[in-house]
């Protein structure tokens, strides 16, 4: 008896590394699979089950089970399987779950439910992994509340951090803002054509040519001129992306398809317009339009009076009626009425003030 | 039926322009709708004579409809609002015309404007249509005072010269004129009868035809339809373009390059300021060949319909400029110039149809020949578009930067033809500029293997509206706001998640303004229950923002402020009543500095401001109402 015990574990030790070696370590084999390794003499099927339930019980492979019932076996690498064997059972079993969920992680309560385990069990299973460092918890965007698990070597999921716009499942607004700035102008000094000095010369404009020689000369002002409609030099997302990871300004490499999110927001802005269905993108305000906007934009905010001229406007914004708290309830001869209003003076007198 | 606001803005705008008895007659009749004549009398409290001279006039103004009806013989009288709130935009009118055919022009119009409408003959005769040199008043809603005023200093440029004798040849070219474009039309009888009244009419006309009578169903009631319509189109048509047209073109409108391009003197083209002399020029050139005088029985009126077409490509003008070089402006208006000749009406509905059902309507499609030789040839043409390869002018000094290369021809463009086409090429492109996003100011089409450029009138209508909606938003909410609106355009109904997704804003922001805007009106939710329970943790929350309802009720809030704005001046005007009337003795106006001490000049002129600032907000507040209601 011991003789064939010790003679399974040589076979599943050899059966190991056959799979090791000729699998890659996602494979999912079936019992055919692991008879065709010609590791088990006779492709001896008894023989072969109790190889893998050993292997199984030293956590260097992982039993389950498809659709269809049929039981099937995963790899565990060896160090994996250190670490599983120093678990208790509880503590392997929540392990398993978690990992099971990959990079999406999962929550405590669908833990719960599936390993059927009590609270505080759960819960010192839990915290006894994670003070081994083997999971972490994850913050997850769309849940914020949820507590949240995942395998400590693994990265959430665009899913579960948001994307590229957030920084610890919080959107990252000045991120965002910068960003999107660089991008603006960005595009804008592709999308307008910058009259060079010969032609400003005879414009009887002083120009220099560099922008470096701009800044200093008197009149930072330089002539912008639209591109014609068939101008195909506009740029693509694929040039945006690359000139966005090139600038530095973002921490991290971003892809294309959060380019694109940015893109299409600043679309929404008025910032940009699309192209050929979003292949390119042109800047509606040129170079130094924008520069002056963004320049504007942290002045503005603590000046009031400043932010409201260059709100854009029309009759009804401002007439004193277009603000005014109470316009529903005003008619003439009410509590609320025109003879009455306060809004009138103090707007009469500053628009004569001007 | 008219809104409470709307009511109350046209009875106020008809006791500002002509007083409170018809004000007190058009508010009855608006408040019962339709009413003969004894329960008129009855509703009004007024006697029989303020009754028959106040309908009288209205009627003049075409601001009372009336209707005898066949079958009783009693005629009905009815409000009609149109005519009622079209005062409002009188000052406008009279400075489009003005920047288009001259203070001459101005001066007919307004005079026709202040009579409702009128026989050439007796504008023959109208003492203020005599002399050439007048000051031209600002008239602006209060055009009869302006009148009177303006009698004062025209009798001391009187010496200055006899044109009286100039009369007839200056008054029927300038009609003519205004006619050709269309922005004044025949009367016919029809017009003093409400739509509605038109419409029940011809029915019963083309109703008791043998050969409709004989036919039954579905066809009948087509054939009906349609003669229906084109009696009351026959019925109500003035037109009066084709008659006096040019070539297609309206006369009055000097080409900008009529004497050729050897007359530089006062054609800067950019600024588009060339009326000074152009008003002597085109009624020199036109009195050569055309000097006989019009019927003088002919009756003419406001053609409101017109009018609003040109004021509407006025607006598009003004969009265009916002986001493109002078040049390019200045070609669209050529172009739009061309269409406004040809276009009648802004929009085939009487009312705006739904966003989204909207199809679109097209103008008439322009050559782009004729457009070149619209276009002022002192026009920059090249120098405001940049080259299709950044670096080439830099090379080649940047003299003609593009379109030899493309023609193929190199230093020939000298020579004519090549001069043409390439102008052509030019002017083609300015045009593709403006067919780019966001706004498509333009389309081309390929007609007869020719390019053509039309408009979409639709699409731009649109267009103005949401950038109206825009700009409240702006103002009141912020851009947070702005941006949340127009993704809830571009994608419909969102739920709150996907909606962060797309404006990637902060929850916190997102909800802050999107509660405020709920609040305001602006946004709304919907709720779809996933399970017949309809418990709120199972229920989907989306957000949209539908244009057209908010369309309607700021049109009701700016009807509602501009009545606020005209009552706040009368109000003001109650409170320095005392002075104000002293100003207005006969004796002290016109000669103010004369008899008023230097406090009550300065009170005047105070007064004087006060009074413009208001009127200018309801002139602001009337561009809106364009925008909502007729563009």
């Amino acid at each position: 008896m011991a003789s064939a015990g010790s003679d399974v574990a040589q076979l599943a030790s050899k059966l190991y590394e056959a799979c090791l070696n000729q699998f890659d370590s996602e494979h999912l084999f079936y019992q055919n699979d692991l008879r065709g390794l010609n590791v088990i003499p006779d492709g001896d099927i008894p023989l072969l089950l109790n190889c893998t339930q050993s292997l199984v019980d030293q956590k260097f492979f992982r039993l389950l089970q498809d659709k269809s019932d049929r039981l099937a076996w995963k790899v565990v690498p060896r160090e994996d399987a250190e670490k599983l064997r120093s678990l208790s059972a509880d503590e392997s079993l929540v392990y398993s779950v978690i990992q099971s969920t990959g990079r999406t992680g999962i929550w405590v309560r669908s833990i719960q439910m599936r390993t059927n385990l009590h609270k505080s069990i759960l819960d010192r299973s839990l915290k006894s992994l994670e003070g081994k460092n083997y999971i972490k918890t994850i913050h997850n965007v769309k849940y914020p509340s949820r507590k949240m698990y995942m395998l400590a070597g693994l990265a959430p999921s665009e899913e579960i951090t948001g994307g590229a716009w957030f920084t610890d499942g919080v959107l990252d607004a000045n991120f965002i803002n910068s960003v999107g700035g660089f991008i603006e102008y960005t595009v804008s000094r592709k999308s307008w054509y910058e009259v060079p000095t010969a032609e400003r010369g005879r414009a009887k404009r002083l120009k220099t040519a560099t922008g470096k020689a701009d800044v200093k000369s008197e009149q930072p002002e330089k002539a912008y001129l639209p591109f014609p409609a068939d101008y195909k030099g506009y740029p693509t997302v694929e040039s945006i992306t690359a000139a966005v990871n090139e600038s530095g300004i973002t921490p991290v490499r971003m892809w294309e398809q959060s380019v694109v999110q940015l893109l299409e927001m600043l679309s929404y802005d008025k910032k940009l317009v699309a192209l050929n269905d979003g292949r390119n993108y042109r800047a509606l305000k040129n170079p130094e339009a924008v520069k002056a906007s963004q320049a504007r934009k942290p002045a503005a905010e603590g000046d009031e009076a400043e932010a409201a001229k260059h709100l854009v406007k029309n009759g009804m914004t401002e007439a004193p009626c277009g603000q005014c708290p109470v316009f529903r309830l005003c008619s003439p001869g009410g509590a609320v009425s025109p003879e009455t209003c306060e809004y009138f003076d103090p707007w009469l007198s500053n628009g004569l003030g001007f | 039926m008219m809104s409470q606001n709307a009511a109350e803005l046209c009875a106020l705008l008809i006791e500002d322009n002509f007083g409170e008895l018809f004000a007190r007659i058009f508010s009855t009749l608006q408040r019962y709708e339709r009413l003969s004549l004894p329960r008129l009398k009855f509703h009004s409290h007024l006697t029989d004579r303020q009754l028959h001279h106040g309908l009288c006039a209205m009627i003049q103004h075409h601001l009372v409809y009336h209707f005898t009806s066949v079958e009783d013989g009693i005629t009905y009288y009815e409000a009609n609002p149109q005519a009622a709130y079209y005062l409002v935009r009188s000052g406008k009118i009279l400075q489009l015309i003005e920047n288009r055919l001259g203070p001459y022009a101005a001066q007919v119009m307004e005079a026709i404007l202040y009579l409702g409408h009128s026989s050439v003959s007796h504008l023959d005769i109208l003492p203020e249509l005599q002399s050439q040199r007048q000051q031209v008043p600002n008239g602006f809603a209060h055009d009869e005072e302006s009148r009177t005023n303006g009698d004062g200093p025209d009798h001391l440029d009187g010496p200055n010269g006899d044109h009286v004798d100039e009369k007839p040849a200056r008054l029927h070219p300038t009609i003519k004129a205004l006619a050709s474009h269309g922005y004044i039309i025949r009367v016919r009888e029809a017009h003093f009868q409400s739509p509605d009244d038109n419409w029940l009419d011809a029915h019963r006309i083309v109703a008791a035809r043998p050969h409709i009578k004989t036919m039954k169903g579905k066809a009948q009631q087509a054939a009906l339809l349609e003669k229906t319509l084109e009696l009351v189109q026959e019925r109500t048509n003035g037109d009066l373009t084709e008659r006096f047209m040019i070539g297609g073109l309206p006369r009055g409108v000097k080409r900008k390059f009529g004497h050729g391009a050897s007359d530089t003197v006062n054609h800067n083209g950019v600024n588009e300021d060339h009326m000074v002399d152009e008003e002597n020029e085109w009624s020199d050139d036109e009195d050569g060949f055309d000097t006989v005088p019009l019927e003088p029985g002919l009756v003419v009126r406001v053609n409101y319909e017109k009018l609003d077409v040109a004021l509407r490509n006025a607006r598009f003008i003004e969009l265009a400029e916002q986001d493109s070089s002078s040049v390019t402006a200045e070609i669209y208006d050529c172009l739009l110039r061309r269409i406004e000749a040809k276009t009648k009406h802004c929009r085939d509905t009487p009312e705006i149809p739904r966003e989204g059902e909207e199809g679109e309507i097209y103008s008439v499609p322009i050559h782009l020949e004729v457009l070149t030789e619209d276009v002022d040839p002192q026009l920059d043409l090249a120098g405001s578009i940049g080259p299709l390869e950044p670096f080439q002018p830099v090379n080649r000094r940047g003299k003609r930067p593009l379109e030899n290369g493309v023609n193929g021809d190199d230093d020939a463009a000298d020579t004519d033809e090549s001069a043409g086409t390439s102008r052509a090429y030019k002017i083609n492109q300015h045009l593709s500029l403006l067919a780019q996003p966001p706004y498509r100011f333009t389309s081309s089409s390929v007609v007869h293997g020719e390019i053509t450029w039309r408009v979409a009138f639709r699409h731009l209508a649109r267009k103005l509206r949401h950038q109206e909606l825009e700009q409240m938003i702006e103002a009141r909410f912020g851009d947070v706001a702005l941006r949340i609106v127009r993704v809830l355009q571009a994608k419909g109904k969102l739920d709150e998640k996907r909606l962060q997704e797309i404006s990637m804003l902060p929850f916190k922001d997102l909800r802050q303004t999107l509660a405020s805007m709920q609040a305001g009106g602006f946004v709304d939710l919907q709720e779809v229950p996933r399970d017949a329970q309809r418990q709120p943790s199972k229920t989907i929350y989306l957000w949209y923002y539908d244009p057209d309802r908010i369309c309607s009720s700021i049109l009701e809030d700016t009807y509602k402020a501009m009545s606020r704005c005209l009552q706040r001046i009368n109000f003001e005007r109650e409170r320095e009543r005392d002075f104000l009337e002293k100003t207005e003795r006969s004796d002290v106006k016109g000669n103010e500095e004369r008899y008023l001490s230097e406090g009550e000049l300065e009170k005047l002129q105070r007064w004087k401001a006060r009074e413009a600032l208001l009127l200018g907000v309801v002139a602001r507040l009337d561009d809106m109402v364009a925008v909502f209601r007729d563009y």
